[in-house]
């Protein structure tokens, strides 16, 4: 079975996008650092089963915490087909270094601009066809707790995952 | 020597970032040496994580590379000592300047509107004047109102006596002795502790509404983003003992579950940190279930509630600044992602607390079973009398009637199910204020449970782990007995 690992820093709602495309529960907090240990499930997309995985809070390629390390031997060592970079759209300059280290590393990225509502309650606008232009990968805006984006995002991994395979 | 202008690479596709030449050089120099075809991650990549000395990275090499490794290691030392920098700041910098680019051509600021309600509320919280406050309101409403007067007084009063003591217990005894005609079974299931009127009524009576109190509060306060704030706040203060403000998370977490608290040291980053915050977590933070029924416990008398959080807060405090002039070290600086404030969202929360409450039951149930059990068998074989009289004087030491003896040898399975026995105690008016604060305090310094004392030998090896027990076992019992001994000796009492 093909696998999608969920990364990104803490608190940007990696395991609220686990449980929608899993249909199963992690805990979600509005608090960083909340998944220490890594949750696996089911998903189907499209008309594949994938295991999804959700990894603890990562803020860089190179690991400081031991948390960080257990999410970066996910994507060296599991080579998932689909990785959901999922960034705080708020904070899309700093979050971002990141999404340059997977690309760097060779790695088949989503980026995922997570709580756009709370982005454009901040006056931020982003056009994600531009940074899509710009990085050469799917960029997809979402709302996760809201689910608003998801059906995008299932899309966009369903044909992602089919040109990979 | 100046750095020259990054440049883009056009050889790794559309949007990989250009390094200085200078870099770009040792870069090309150490990929051209990773020869192995089992690397899983680009070979640019590899070679920019060994350029930064990644240990785990550096180990892989050297076992697929045997040959080159030593080449790549020169290579490295060479492009160390041409930067007076350290390459990971330089490479970092370079990175953070791309997405800032990036950023400045597809992002775009509207109105910046003024300071928000949730940003002027975020500040209060965090500033110690105004924090101070705010955080007694939260523990005042949040804890003792809702989980100790509704949950634990209401709720547990509502179970306990009008349902377990009108219905369950009476027709459960009715129908056992009239199906069964044999007293010793009878007792297992319906004696003194038997499992169904001891064990059960315990779980689903007691701990039940207190614990799913407790989640529903701590749910709604963690959904808001308010603990993050009081790490922040607490911070302050934890410098001041010399203690590390990263450790608050954890600590903070601990009051949930100190078990899923001290796997989350995890994220500390040096030993000493993570050595200090298992030690704290053990002693001194009660969690869900210790607070509960602590709350319960000290129910209606305010002042006795006083003296036992004195009491923590001051041992908190002792143990943390000993143990960091043992172990001195750096401190390292402390940032956190402090989240933005949100209402929390009703159908998580009860998610939340439904999934926590499923996962404690599931761990607690069967023990508490278990427990009556075991304490059936130590009852037949009068072996259950025989510890109970060995703790008696431990017991005694602490101005403890005898009888509290049963709950604190319940006590060594799980806190909670001591705690609960010292509530059936006091239901029938045997302990004392003074003698309930004892009880407490003693019974929250404890370790929590057996999965903690697992989880400890775990995360932090079976030496420290049996130590780090022994060492609150005693501690324990003796600030309970040095708390007796100042109450009585001031003539106190709560």
């Amino acid at each position: 079975m093909r696998k999608i690992a969920i990364v990104g820093s803490p608190n940007v709602g990696k395991s609220v996008l686990f449980n929608n495309l899993t249909g199963s529960y992690a805990t979600v907090s509005n608090y960083p650092g909340t998944t220490v240990e890594v949750s696996r499930g089911k998903g189907k997309i499209g008309d594949e089963e994938f295991e999804v995985i959700d990894t603890p809070g990562m803020y860089s390629l190179l690991p400081i915490t031991e948390e960080e390390r257990v999410a970066r031997s996910i994507l060296l060592d599991e080579q998932p087909a689909v990785i959901l970079h999922m960034i705080d759209a708020k904070n899309l300059e700093r979050m971002l270094t990141l999404t340059l280290q997977l690309l760097e590393a060779g790695l088949p990225v989503i980026l995922v601009l997570n709580i756009m509502d709370e982005a454009q309650k901040a006056g931020i606008r982003i056009d994600s066809r531009h940074l899509e232009k710009e990085l050469g990968i799917p960029v997809v805006e979402a709302v996760s707790t809201t689910g608003k984006g998801m059906d995008v995002l299932r899309g966009r991994i369903e044909s992602y995952a089919r040109a990979k395979s | 020597m100046p750095e020259q202008n990054p440049k883009k690479n056009e050889s790794t596709g559309g949007c990989a970032i250009g390094y200085s030449d200078t870099l770009e050089v040792y870069i090309a120099k150490i990929t051209e040496l990773l020869t192995s075809k089992d690397y899983k991650i680009s070979k640019r990549a590899l070679a920019l994580l060994l350029l930064q000395e990644d240990q785990e990275i550096l180990k892989g090499v050297q076992e697929k590379d045997v040959q080159n490794f030593p080449l790549i290691e020169g290579i490295i030392q060479e492009a160390k000592r041409h930067y007076t920098q350290p390459l990971n700041y330089i490479i970092s910098l370079r990175r953070q300047s791309e997405a800032n680019q990036i950023t400045s051509r597809i992002m775009s600021f509207g109105k910046s509107p003024l300071i928000s309600m949730q940003e002027r509320l975020s500040r209060i919280m965090m500033n110690p004047l105004t924090g101070g406050p705010i955080l007694l309101f939260v523990l005042y409403y949040g804890l003792y109102k809702f989980v100790g007067t509704f949950g634990a007084g209401f709720l547990v009063d509502f179970l306990e006596n009008k349902i377990f003591g009108n219905y369950i217990n009476p027709w459960v005894t009715q129908w056992v002795n009239a199906v069964l005609p044999f007293k010793l079974l009878q007792d297992l299931l319906v004696g003194e502790y038997g499992v169904i009127t001891l064990g059960v009524r315990y779980a689903f009576a007691i701990i039940l509404p207190i614990v799913a109190t407790f989640f529903f509060a701590f749910a709604i306060v963690e959904d808001t983003g308010y603990l993050p704030r009081l790490a922040m706040l607490v911070d302050q203060l934890f410098k001041r003992i010399g203690l590390s403000g990263r450790a608050v998370i954890p600590l903070v977490l601990g009051f949930g579950c100190d078990t899923m608290a001290t796997m989350v040291t995890r994220t500390l980053p040096t030993k000493r940190e993570r050595i200090i915050a298992t030690l704290l977590l053990a002693l001194a933070i009660p969690c869900s279930a210790q607070m509960g029924v602590i709350l319960a416990l000290l129910e209606g008398r305010p002042l006795g509630l006083v003296v036992w959080l004195g009491v923590i807060i001051f041992v908190f405090l002792l143990v943390g600044f000993l143990a960091t002039k043992i172990m001195p070290g750096e401190l390292p600086t402390f940032y956190m992602e402090i989240p933005p404030l949100r209402l929390p969202q009703f159908s998580n929360v009860l998610r939340k607390t439904y999934s926590r409450l499923k996962w404690y039951f599931k761990e607690i149930f069967p023990l508490f079973i278990f427990a009556s059990l075991l304490i059936w068998l130590g009852q037949i074989t009068r072996i259950f009398d025989f510890f109970v009289r060995i703790l008696e004087h431990p017991i005694s030491w602490l101005g403890l009637p005898s009888e509290a003896a049963v709950a604190f040898l319940f006590g060594f399975f799980r806190r909670d199910y001591g705690a609960a026995g010292l509530y059936d105690l006091k239901k029938i008016g045997l302990l004392s204020g003074n003698q309930l604060v004892v009880a407490c305090v003693t019974l929250t310094l404890f370790l929590p449970c057996i999965a903690q004392l697992l989880m400890n030998v775990k995360e932090r090896g079976i030496r420290m782990g049996i130590a780090m027990s022994v060492f609150i076992l005693f501690f324990s019992f003796s600030i309970g007995y040095l708390v007796n001994l100042i109450l009585n000796f001031l003539h106190i009492s709560l």
